[in-house]
């Protein structure tokens, strides 16, 4: 049992090799066959563990590679618990959907065999991640999938946009990475270990103060993992990338690392109030601007990055509101949705030969039948509405951040706001795509394969159904989490009456925004009635404008840093190489020409100036023998 | 009382014939002054029971290197008049600069060793008579190594003089 | 009596030192007339002054040792002494062939 979790971590990184050893070799066939059953394969070990793991009430378990030395303790060491457990079971389940997705997807593609090795590599680190028993460990996964995130974005490197967004990526993770290098750094100072069990348990013994600053430090390499406000923009552009690759990386798996590292410090994070306020403020702040820029973009993947973006700010909404199993359970039901809307997306990209501006879509639905209705679902499934998976993880993130009382009033407030226009941008760019007929020809628009709409169904399955393993009335994920988060506080549901308003108004706001996306796109409420006496072009407008340029902020941060760095290392360059490098070095050499000139004055040429030199120097070693003194024989 | 005469004598003269050498004007002068230095130091010499040497030096020196002398100074130095100022920049400085570290260095002596004149070594009672005998004896026994190469040298000096101071293109020479 | 006439013999006996001396002053008297005189002759004059001055001090060493080998020394310092000065003034003669003047300031062909 031991060994056997263990598994499905290293399969697939054998995989990864295998197929980078072969891939001139292998033709897309054979790497297909390899790599699905290498997926499913690793699927059904994780499945079988997981039950194993079920029925031992997921006390964890763990298990330790490599001990490097004892104090510190550092180690490579794996555990298997119910936190891990639900990451492990997501993201090999995933893994071999989106794989199988991927085979169709990426048919004709001339890398495609790299794509494989990459996808693999990529999943062995985020198990490698998830599975990790300590911070160590657990911070190579944060660094490999990195790593293979930036693979997978720079996939067709020849595009200057692709390798770009790569870069960006990488680079903005790596700021977070700096911050969570420093927290690791405080936290082998303060508790000698990095290992989950021991600092987790003496999370009480330490000063607030420690605990606050660790937590802000490994806060801040959340951000750039989850694309977090002011971290986030690398995520839109991130959709260079293959959209399988997307769906899995940045949906289901890599950016809800972030989360996934809170939770798995939430009893250390549980002490910290600063920390606690810090996460919701972000997460907020991120929601609302992430929501708000999703109105108004016209690219089908970029409307699901922000969306993306805005359902990660809830689930920090969540920690912050120290409801830990709500996110968790957000994380889960937002995978597969969001993985649905993504793959739908891909097959609605692949049927349109590529084009993926969503103003020349427009009913699709009679060519697509299978792909709109799986996309519907997965649209009203990211709403809120009952009984499908979004309405019960939002609504409990919802009620949690409710149930604290105080300011979390205004916090819910907004959370809600922000479901509302959840809805309202999902309901547009459904019915832009599906529905509302813009007169363009698509008669050479078919179906996607099979292979890719048999991945949507039960994608779509999943988003209806799953979401009853953690309603208010079987509160499965936290029986799941209970030794993960052993002395934690939770933030429980509020009962009653209180509950079931709450539940009507989330409702009430998912149905809202779809209604009125129904009214503006579809009914074209604008065109056809005149509001004469209110002109609303002009704030129409606007709101257009800011949304799709992200309120201008990317602008901002493009001026603050990168010209602004740029001019600045250009004064750099300038002063210290020029001025005080070349100076000091010019000044050497010119001090030695001078110096060597006078010098060179002693050498007339002249025998008598000579003979001078020979008698002062004579003399000078006459006096040196009569200072030293010599013992006679 | 004797001894003091044979001493200061020849001394007063070699003095006086180096300071003639350094500080005349005229050629022949400095040649003259150069020769009674000679003849002095070969009277020390005798003074100092190294009698063939002395006369060696009288024959080799104060003879032939002083008539080549002359020569010389006949063929070149005579009829010019050297110009008594100091043409090297700072050389006077500088000299006067060894000077005194001159005087310098022999007053700390002088003084550091309280006008004593304590040689490390002591004298030997008996003396030794530099007479030809013992001279050559020493000379082409111990010493015939040194002795072939001087010869050789001498040889060679002799050469080059004359390839040196052979002159094709001169026709005729100048007195 | 004869003490004390022992003891003034002694007082003013010519001791090696003073022959060191002597040495050491025409030594310098040479080795300024070196740095003073201009003309190439005359420099050649105090090196036979300097060689003569070495000589003195051999000769008073052999005598305080009581060895010959001081006077043997002399012998070859005479002979390359001779030797020296036939060259140098060869030298001296082909170069001052060219430049009319015996002046030795004008040949600082090897200057840095």
């Amino acid at each position: 049992m031991e060994l056997l979790f263990l598994l499905p971590i290293f399969l697939p990184l054998l995989t990864a090799i295998f197929l980078f050893f072969n891939k001139n070799l292998f033709n897309e066939l054979i790497t297909n066959f390899f790599t699905l059953n290498s997926a499913l394969l690793s699927f059904a070990i994780s499945f079988y563990v997981f039950v194993m793991l079920a029925l031992d009430k997921f006390q964890p378990i763990s298990y330790s590679i490599f001990q490097w030395t004892n104090t510190p303790d550092i180690k490579i060491d794996f555990t298997l618990d119910g936190l891990s457990g639900i990451m492990l079971l997501l993201v090999t389940g995933l893994s071999f959907i989106i794989q199988l997705f991927s085979t169709s997807y990426m048919e004709t593609d001339e890398k495609h065999n790299n794509y494989f090795v990459y996808f693999n590599f990529f999943v062995f680190s985020m198990l490698l991640l998830v599975m990790s028993s300590n911070f160590l460990v657990m911070f190579f996964g944060w660094e490999l999938v990195g790593l293979s995130s930036y693979l997978l974005i720079s996939f067709w490197s020849k595009k200057p946009e692709a390798a770009k967004a790569g870069n960006k990526a990488f680079i903005l993770n790596r700021v977070g990475d700096f911050g969570f290098l420093i927290g690791l750094m405080i936290i082998l100072n303060t508790f000698n270990t990095f290992d989950f069990y021991t600092v987790l348990k003496s999370a009480s013994d330490v000063p607030e103060n420690t605990i606050t600053l660790i937590t802000l430090f490994l806060l801040l390499g959340a951000f750039g993992k989850s694309a977090q406000f002011p971290l986030f923009s690398w995520l839109p552009d991130a959709m260079e990338g293959p959209t399988p690759a997307s769906a899995l990386i940045h949906a289901a798996t890599m950016v809800t690392a972030g989360v996934f590292m809170l939770v798995r410090i939430s009893p250390i994070l549980q002490h910290s109030k600063i920390a606690g306020m810090v996460i919701i403020s972000f997460g907020l702040i991120t929601t609302l601007l992430a929501a708000f820029s999703a109105i108004n973009q016209y690219d089908i993947k970029k409307v699901l990055a922000y969306s993306t973006i805005s359902q990660l700010g809830f689930m920090f909404i969540a920690i912050g509101a120290g409801a830990y199993v709500a996110a968790i359970f957000h994380l889960v039901t937002h995978a597969f949705f969001k993985a649905l809307l993504f793959l739908g997306a891909g097959a609605v990209i692949h049927s349109m030969h590529h084009e993926q501006d969503i103003r020349k879509m427009g009913g699709l639905r009679k060519q697509m039948p299978v792909t709109a209705s799986m996309m519907g679902i997965g649209t009203l499934a990211i709403s809120g509405i009952p009984p499908l998976a979004g309405f019960w993880s939002k609504d409990e993130i919802l009620a949690s951040v409710f149930a604290n009382g105080g300011i979390y009033y205004i916090f819910w407030a907004l959370g809600l706001g922000a479901a509302f226009l959840t809805a309202f941008y999902m309901g547009r760019h459904w019915l832009l795509i599906f529905e509302k007929d813009n007169g363009f020809d698509h008669s050479n628009v078919n179906e996607a394969p099979k292979t890719m709409t048999r991945p949507l169904i039960i994608l779509g399955l999943f988003s209806i159904f799953i979401g009853f393993v953690n309603t208010p009335f079987f509160h499965g994920v936290e029986k799941v989490l209970h030794y993960s988060l052993e002395g934690v506080e939770i933030t429980h549901l509020p009962e009653g009456i209180t509950l079931i308003v709450l539940a009507v108004l989330s409702i009430g706001a998912g149905f809202t925004g779809l209604l009125i996306a129904y009214l503006i796109f579809s009914f074209e409420i604008f065109k056809r009635f005149n509001f004469k006496r209110i002109n609303l072009d002009y704030p129409i407008n606007l709101i257009k404008d800011l949304s799709f340029n992200v309120l201008y902020l990317n602008k901002l941060g493009n001026s603050i840093f990168v010209s602004g760095m740029k001019n600045f290392t250009r004064k750099v360059a300038v002063i210290v190489d020029g001025l005080i490098i070349d100076g000091s070095v010019n000044f050497v050499s010119t001090a030695f020409g001078k110096t060597s000139r006078v010098a060179s004055a002693t050498q007339t040429g002249l025998v008598r100036s000579y003979v001078v030199y020979f008698g002062l120097f004579l003399l000078l070693l006459i006096g040196l023998f009569i200072i030293t003194p010599m013992v006679p024989q | 009382m004797v001894d003091l005469i044979l001493f200061f004598i020849p001394a007063a003269l070699i003095i006086i014939g180096a300071l003639i050498v350094v500080f005349a004007k005229n050629p022949v002068h400095n040649a003259m002054g150069l020769v009674m230095t000679l003849v002095s130091i070969a009277i020390i010499y005798i003074t100092l029971n190294a009698t063939f040497v002395a006369m060696v030096q009288m024959l080799v020196y104060a003879g032939a290197v002083m008539t080549l002398f002359l020569f010389v100074i006949m063929m070149i130095g005579v009829d010019k008049k050297e110009q008594s100022s100091e043409s090297i920049k700072g050389q006077t400085f500088l000299v006067s600069g060894v000077f005194l570290i001159l005087i310098s260095i022999l007053g700390y002596v002088a003084i550091s060793s309280e006008f004593k004149w304590d040689l490390w070594f002591e004298a030997v009672e008996f003396a030794v008579e530099g007479t030809p005998q013992l001279i050559a004896g020493t000379l082409f026994t111990a010493w015939i190594f040194p002795f072939e190469i001087i010869s050789i040298l001498l040889i060679v000096a002799t050469a080059a003089a004359i390839a040196l101071a052979y002159d094709s293109k001169r026709k005729k020479k100048d007195v | 009596m004869r003490t004390i006439l022992k003891e003034r013999k002694k007082m003013f006996e010519v001791t090696t030192d003073w022959y060191l001396t002597l040495s050491a002053i025409l030594f310098s008297i040479g080795f300024f007339g070196m740095m003073i005189r201009k003309n190439a002759l005359i420099m050649f004059m105090c090196i036979e002054l300097m060689l003569n001055a070495v000589n003195l001090t051999f000769i008073s060493a052999s005598k305080h040792f009581g060895q010959i080998d001081g006077q043997i020394a002399v012998f070859f310092v005479l002979v390359v002494a001779a030797a020296e000065v036939v060259v140098g003034l060869a030298i001296i003669v082909s170069i001052f062939r060219k430049q009319s003047s015996a002046s030795v300031d004008v040949l600082n062909v090897s200057r840095g």
